[in-house]
């Protein structure tokens, strides 16, 4: 068991470039995409036992930081006043940092940035990721559909900076 | 028309029936627009998949992965406590490395350690973040293996920008594992790992310099025992565990080799 759980540990490990892209992504701050996979790998260790090593830990491990991050969001629009927003919309939030704190943490580049995040995880899981279009929809708690539009938007969207920029990386 | 170019691009990630794609395929013969359409589409990937890889290459913080690695074992259920193995390696190894960078910068002077670590705050995050990772991996220890040493030694030569050779040390009871390309604030280290009997790793590293140190220099950081000198255009430093006497004699039986 103890084994299992530092080999557990060690694949977090390798891993948290992947998920610090993907919570990034989500965020849109380095600082908070650091804090909320922190919280996503501890959560995940508190719950080792429920963890099924047949199943990828990746995903998991993106399920988890997902989920939490949109609890977040919720919070945060309940504080803000805003009440319950569906989850669909809440990725949205900004979130908390100065203009000038957001400059500094930016870890995502160029036209991605420019991205509104739901349309740039969308894109990063399935482009990049992997997740078919149903594997994404469970995963962001959208339909298929929203999925397949989301795709179409992100590209249409970096395709027309493309064309206004030049393209490549900035 | 949204509802085709959205399928279109569902076309491009594969998510339509056989049916549709057989249609898209079809339309994309006769229509130079809808090609148009689709190659923009394609380019929009290619400038994602750039700036994603992008960020994927940027360091990880050492707390983060310290956070992972020293997340008390109560916390998880049923789990009985796990030997600490590899965590370490990641502390020390990154102030070996830190002390290193500074050696190479010409501050491995003996006497005053601030300098180099007040000196190259960037290169040390970065080595240490990047241990952070890959000090834990012992199913990954490297990423080229031992089997394709020639190509290690180009691959690293080319890089490093120095010649990077490597060493046989078996005579010292070293048996090469595979490479490894570290990053210091833009400049590439090179780690080649061996281990021993009884698996404990000793790495020598390689940076270049205009100003390699003269003799060798044995020093105890942490857990670990280090000795470094300098070669031809190079610094080298090797490293293992403290409880390890013959780390002078690897080094310059290395020494004789690089």
């Amino acid at each position: 068991m103890g084994q299992n759980v530092s080999d557990l540990k060690r694949e977090m490990i390798a891993l948290l470039p992947r998920l610090r892209r993907f919570a990034q992504t989500l965020t849109r701050s380095a600082p908070e995409a650091d804090d909320l996979v922190q919280d996503a790998c501890l959560r995940a260790l508190s719950r080792a036992s429920l963890w099924d090593p047949a199943q990828p830990l990746d995903r998991w491990l993106f399920r988890i930081t997902r989920n939490l991050w949109i609890n977040e969001v919720r919070k945060r629009q309940v504080r803000m006043g805003s009440g319950h927003i569906p989850a669909e919309d809440s990725v949205e939030l900004v979130t908390t940092e100065t203009g000038e704190a957001r400059v500094a943490a930016r870890q995502l580049q160029g036209k991605i940035e420019q991205l509104p995040s739901d349309l740039a995880t969308t894109l990063l899981v399935v482009s990049v990721e992997g997740y078919s279009y149903a594997e994404a929809a469970e995963l962001l708690d959208v339909p298929v559909g929203t999925v397949m539009s989301r795709m179409y938007r992100a590209r249409k969207t970096l395709a027309r900076k493309i064309a206004e920029t030049g393209g490549g990386l900035q | 028309m949204t509802q085709d170019s959205e399928k279109l691009s569902a076309f491009l990630d594969g998510q339509l029936s056989v049916a549709e794609t057989e249609a898209i395929e079809q339309h994309l013969q006769s229509d130079p627009e809808l090609q148009a359409e689709l190659e923009a589409l394609m380019g929009a990937d290619q400038v994602a998949r750039d700036e994603f890889d992008e960020m994927i290459r940027a360091p990880v913080p050492l707390d983060l992965a310290r956070a992972i690695q020293e997340a008390p074992e109560a916390e998880v259920a049923n789990a009985p406590v796990a030997p600490a193995a590899g965590r370490s390696w990641l502390a020390a190894l990154a102030v070996m490395l830190a002390l290193f960078v500074g050696a190479a910068g010409g501050y491995w002077t003996g006497q005053s350690r601030a300098p180099a670590v007040a000196s190259a705050p960037g290169w040390l995050q970065d080595i240490a973040e990047y241990h952070a990772i890959y000090a834990t991996q012992k199913r990954h220890l490297v990423e080229v293996p031992a089997s394709e040493t020639e190509h290690i030694q180009t691959w690293l030569s080319n890089t490093v920008g120095a010649a990077v050779a490597v060493p046989d040390l078996s005579g010292q009871g070293l048996e090469f594992q595979g490479a490894r390309l570290l990053v210091a604030a833009g400049k590439p280290v090179a780690q080649l790992m061996y281990l021993d009997e009884d698996d404990r790793v000793v790495a020598l590293c390689l940076i270049a310099t205009d100003t390699p140190r003269a003799g060798f220099a044995e020093r105890t950081i942490g857990v670990f025992n280090m000795v470094a000198w300098g070669g031809a255009g190079a610094n080298f430093v090797v490293v293992g565990d403290d409880d390890r006497s013959d780390l002078r004699a690897v080094a310059e039986a290395a020494a004789t080799q690089v």
